[in-house]
């Protein structure tokens, strides 16, 4: 696989160039997205599973840990935001964070179990633990509501001491969701470029090699796939404020396939954008091919085997690869226009 | 932030005028019908039916009997002098998606009711979300008993009878007729349990004793270990609560096994898409709505109608699923000419004063909208597989018909709470 | 002990049925080191065209059809034992050749593509033969049921322990006692040796993947009869195939077929005494396993695991 570039200049930085422009045109978004036949709510869904995406990449594409039931830490973040609000306090942060802890403590559970196991065990490990989380959800219906869903759960105000935001309009609430979102993916930004996330990259590369130079291999397996069910959690909780309510189904291993085939799609592996890319290109075709007819999954399913064979580093190893033809060909142009001034010179 | 709210109502505000406009304009009077039809607004109609996943093929006949009724409306001029337009889209049988769909057909394609359901976690994600915005909901075929009690909204309306409904229509007479032990096979989710929960009580108030109630999880697709732990216990009765896909596994494992005879087999609601696929397994007792060969007027009328929309269809003949449907559409078109207006509450306040003849419902028993609940009270039959079928389509015989009255869940009401009128976003289209 | 004895019997059966489930994704896995995920859905294909074949409207010309329905129902449903999985073959073969970009590639690449495969083949499923369910007709000889023990036991059910155990053993004949198995175990991965044997190795991927789909395939006809014929049954099919495979331990065919009867065996006996644990057993069993021991029950070093 090829390793993400983390040599670039803008991995110093906690903001970068890409993420004021990706900002700036993302707070545009409810001004035209009517206009061209969409609606806020599906930017609500894009940023949330983005920010979830790109959690779940932390462990896919950072870590190169393959795990298929990442569903799980998504949907138990959805009901610890709804079961604080019922039962605790109905305060926004605090809940949000009850969200992402408890996912955390999941996910950091069953990174005991599965932390010292590579491949394919890893990855069925995931299975089964998704499974476990998933049937327990909708077994445990006193308190996760089973199949009928935990609802009425509220859109809790934005309460920031010396002026609170009511978010019950979508557009308000997709405002949040992007700050969130910002603050998510700097954060992330910052993780993967960090020593911590160079070392993760180097067990990606090979994990025999990491445990020579000294590194506690298991402890970085671990903590990152914990980081990752926190994030992921957190990303859950804003979803059960966007549903109103939160349900078993996003456990489900199909569920969980989706945010492994988001991911892949955008070019998870090759860079740090590719979740988002994988994610607005899924929600947004599924809800415009799925307008039109029924079978959406069957052209989606086509795209999918195309870009595994054909573009397998995803759109956005794509979309490199095409910049980098393209500043190599400006480069030679400019090489041979310098090259004809310093002939021309001679002459 | 305040500013998009105040800038969403005042759109909300621009549609009201707008339509307010175009309700003069059908208001020229008669003669102009034709050009009113062709300039007045139509009415758009959100149809939420899975296609996929679990219910994906009874999410389809649901839609067969929607259409149908939207068509016969249209046929003869629409409703209001308003032609009736729809849209629809798979809900894949996943909450999440219900959630989308319903946001995408309120807020893009200004659908002002929504209509469809089977699978009860879908009905409730979209019924939160139309009740954000004040948008009917007509859930046509979840069966849960919470659809009408705990989770009951003022927008939504519950057309198909539930589990307790059932187990009150067989339990007693079972009791009396065949015998007092009792086991459960109950489907471990919210609806298997709610369903046992209804069973038992009936049973015991009936003199009978539930010896043991075996929890199926989801998704079972392997009876054997159950079906030998029955017969290791030999009871009278097994009364199952199970659903979807696990429901048609347990039916041709046990008509396999020739066990439909002893113990007696007391069977929760069967949906007709899903006996269509397997007609040779059905066993036992079990309950339904309506059935395409009952001897009353106006039944094979419908059905030929029903064939004529449906030529080539997977299911030849209408059933209680796509009949549900049917009703449900049918009888909100009738309330929004009956209220005069699109206005969300006014046909609210006609739904729940609904009462329907035996005649015009196609049952044995007048019918009514329980306005405390929402739930449409109806005939409930039981039936068992038919000895002598008149042609390949009659695989039922019907045994019994209880009337609402006696099949009435009674701690519905007390768990339904309705938020007032006054609460209720006002949508008009 | 005496109550104990039938859930014991049925566990074996049911083992059996995971076992045979599993056999062809084994194969795949172990000789390819490529995980099938399309595996449920040639099951499911194995299943539908099946039924095709076996009910009152087969896809041939009129002449024929009437031949064919003219044969007794044993004969048919013995030809078409045969003729399905074939059928089916052609639909692995296709995506045989879509995977060969992906050999030499990291092993996701071909979870991957299976996986979207699966979805193609799926909805494709939904668009022939719709959503609704269907049943596969069986000849009288093994339907029905029968007593023993004063309890009724589905001869099906038997039978199809049977086949399963039959197939199990002839493909272990095969792979064991054959040249074909001989090469193909020199590594239909490794491809140095084989080359060095000067056997054409492409040719030796698409027989193993065409083996592997033809028994899946078998497998959907074999236990269509128990759970049903629908278009998501496939993904019923593929997870506890997957899971076998892991608690057996990739490259060992009986760590497989043990850890198929010991699946069998856990989720029949959790079914009769703690009825609602009964699926979820698989999965506790798989990592209680899978914790303590690296690969599985007996597995065998692997790309897999890198």
């Amino acid at each position: 696989m090829i390793a993400a570039p983390t040599n670039s200049p803008d991995a110093a930085r906690l903001v970068t160039p890409t993420m004021l422009v990706l900002w700036l045109v993302l707070a545009t978004v409810p001004l035209w997205i009517a206009r061209i036949g969409l609606y806020p709510y599906l930017g609500i869904e894009i940023l949330i599973w983005s920010l979830y995406a790109l959690a779940f990449n932390l462990v896919l594409g950072t870590a190169g840990l393959p795990s298929f039931g990442h569903g799980a830490y998504f949907g138990i973040g959805a009901y610890a935001f709804g079961l604080c609000q019922f039962d605790l306090v109905a305060n926004l942060w605090i809940c949000l964070a009850a969200a992402s802890v408890i996912a955390g403590l999941a996910g950091a559970f069953v990174a005991l179990f599965i932390s010292h196991r590579r491949g394919i065990y890893y990855a069925f490990m995931t299975i089964a633990f998704g499974q476990i989380f998933w049937t327990l959800a909708i077994k445990s219906h006193r308190i996760t509501g089973g199949e009928d869903g935990l609802l009425k759960i509220a859109r809790l105000p934005a309460n920031f001491g010396f002026v609170s935001f009511d978010l019950t309009d979508n557009v308000a609430f997709y405002y949040f969701v992007l700050a969130m979102f910002a603050i998510g993916v700097a954060g992330l930004w910052r993780l993967v470029n960090s020593p911590y996330g160079r070392i993760v990259a180097a067990i990606r590369q090979s994990e025999t090699r990491a445990a020579h130079l000294g590194y506690n291999v298991w402890l970085y397996k671990a903590s990152v796939f914990t980081l990752s069910a926190a994030i992921s959690g957190f990303a859950g909780g804003l979803f059960a404020m966007a549903q109103l309510a939160a349900f078993p189904d996003v456990m489900s291993l199909h569920q969980s396939g989706y945010v492994v085939m988001m991911t892949l799609v955008g070019g998870g592996l090759v860079s740090f954008w590719g979740p988002v890319i994988g994610v607005f290109v899924f929600l947004t075709a599924r809800d415009v091919i799925g307008a039109l007819t029924n079978a959406w999954m069957l052209y989606f399913g086509l795209l999918f085997i195309a870009i595994v064979l054909f573009r397998p580093e995803g759109i956005a190893g794509a979309i490199s690869a095409m910049l980098q033809q393209h500043s190599l060909s400006a480069l030679r142009a400019r090489g041979n226009s310098a090259m004809r001034l310093l002939l021309g010179g001679g002459r | 932030m305040n500013k998009h709210r105040i800038s969403r109502r005042s759109v909300l505000k621009g549609s009201l005028m707008a339509s307010a406009i175009a309700g003069t304009g059908s208001f020229f009077g008669p003669w102009q019908e034709n050009r009113a039809f062709a300039q007045a607004k139509p009415i758009k109609l959100g149809l939420t039916c899975d296609a996929s996943g679990q219910y994906g093929n009874s999410g389809q006949d649901d839609l067969r009997g929607i259409k149908m009724a939207i068509e016969e409306f249209n046929a003869k001029g629409g409703v209001l002098g308003r032609k009736i337009v729809w849209t629809t889209a798979d809900t894949e049988t996943t909450p999440a998606t219900g959630s989308r769909i319903a946001e995408r057909f309120i807020t893009r394609e200004d659908c002002t009711i929504l209509i469809g359901a089977i699978h009860s976690g879908v009905a409730n994600a979209i019924t939160q979300v139309a009740a954000k915005y004040g948008v009917i909901y007509l859930n046509t075929n979840s069966s849960a008993p919470s659809e009408a009690g705990e989770n009951c909204s003022r927008i939504k309306f519950v057309w198909d009878g539930n589990g307790t409904n059932f187990s009150k229509a067989s339990v007693k007479n079972a009791v009396d007729s065949i015998g007092k032990n009792w086991m459960l096979l109950t489907n471990d989710y919210v609806w298997g349990h709610t369903t046992a929960a209804a069973t038992k009580a009936q049973v015991e108030g009936a003199g009978g004793k539930i010896i043991d109630n075996l929890l199926v999880p989801q998704n079972t697709r392997d009876f054997t270990a159950y079906l030998l732990k029955i017969q290791q216990a030999k009871p009278d009765v097994v009364a199952t609560a199970i659903g979807g896909d696990d429901i048609k596994a347990l039916r041709e494992q046990v008509s396999q096994l020739k066990l439909d005879g002893k113990p007696a087999w007391i069977n929760n609601q069967q949906d007709w898409p899903d006996v269509w696929g397997a007609p040779d397994s059905l066993f036992g007792v079990f309950g339904t709505t309506w059935y395409h060969k009952l001897q009353l007027p106006g039944v094979a009328d419908f059905v030929k109608k029903w064939q004529a929309a449906n030529k080539d269809g997977p299911i030849p003949v209408p059933g209680n699923v796509s009949y549900n449907g049917y009703m449900a559409t049918r009888e909100l078109l009738r309330a929004i000419e009956r209220a005069g207006s699109t206005n969300n509450v006014k046909i609210i306040k006609e739904l729940e004063n609904l009462k329907l003849s035996a005649t015009d419902r196609m049952q044995h028993f007048d019918a009514y909208m329980d306005p405390v609940t929402h739930q449409l009270q109806q005939t409930i039959y039981l039936a068992r597989r038919n000895a002598k079928p008149a042609d390949n389509t009659d695989l039922y015989e019907l045994i019994s018909w209880t009337e609402p009255k006696s099949a009435m869940d009674d701690a519905a009401a007390g768990k339904c709470k309705l938020t007032p009128y006054e609460q209720v976003p006002t949508v008009d289209s | 002990m005496f109550d104990l004895l039938p859930h014991l019997l049925n566990g074996l059966t049911l083992g059996l049925l995971f076992a045979l489930i599993a056999l062809g994704f084994m194969l795949i896995v172990g000789l390819m080191e490529q995980i099938n995920l399309a595996h449920g859905s040639l099951f499911a294909l194995g299943a539908y065209v099946a039924m095709q074949m076996m009910g009152s409207r087969p896809p041939l010309p009129a002449e024929m059809a009437k031949a064919w329905l003219a044969l007794p129902l044993g004969w048919r449903y013995a030809a078409t034992l045969v003729i399905a999985p074939i059928v089916v073959s052609f639909v692995g073969m296709l995506i045989e050749f879509c995977m060969r970009r992906t050999y030499g590639k990291d092993p996701l690449y071909g979870l991957l593509l299976t996986f979207g495969a699966a979805m193609v083949i799926e909805e494709l499923i939904r668009l022939v033969w719709g959503t609704r369910d269907y049943v596969l007709q069986v000849p009288q000889a093994v339907s029905g049921g029968f007593l023993f023990g004063e309890l009724i036991w589905s001869t099906y059910r038997f039978y199809a322990a049977g086949i399963a155990a039959a197939i199990i053993g002839l493909v272990w004949l095969l792979i064991e006692k054959t040249s074909f198995g001989a090469t193909v175990k020199a590594g239909a991965h490794d491809s140095e040796i084989v080359r060095a044997l000067g056997i054409n190795l492409s040719r030796l991927r698409l027989l193993v993947f065409v083996f592997g789909t033809i028994l899946a395939a078998l497998a959907g006809i074999i236990v269509a009869p128990i759970w049903g014929i629908r278009p998501h049954m496939g993904v019923d099919a593929v997870i506890p195939a997957f899971l076998v495979i892991v608690l057996g331990g990739v490259g060992s065919f009986w760590g497989a077929v043990a850890a198929g009867l010991l699946v069998g065996l856990c989720v029949g006996l959790s079914g009769a005494y703690a009825s609602e644990w009964s699926l979820l057993s698989m999965y506790i069993l798989l990592v209680a396993v899978v914790t303590f021991r690296a690969r599985g029950l007996w597995g065998k070093k692997s790309v897999l695991e890198a």
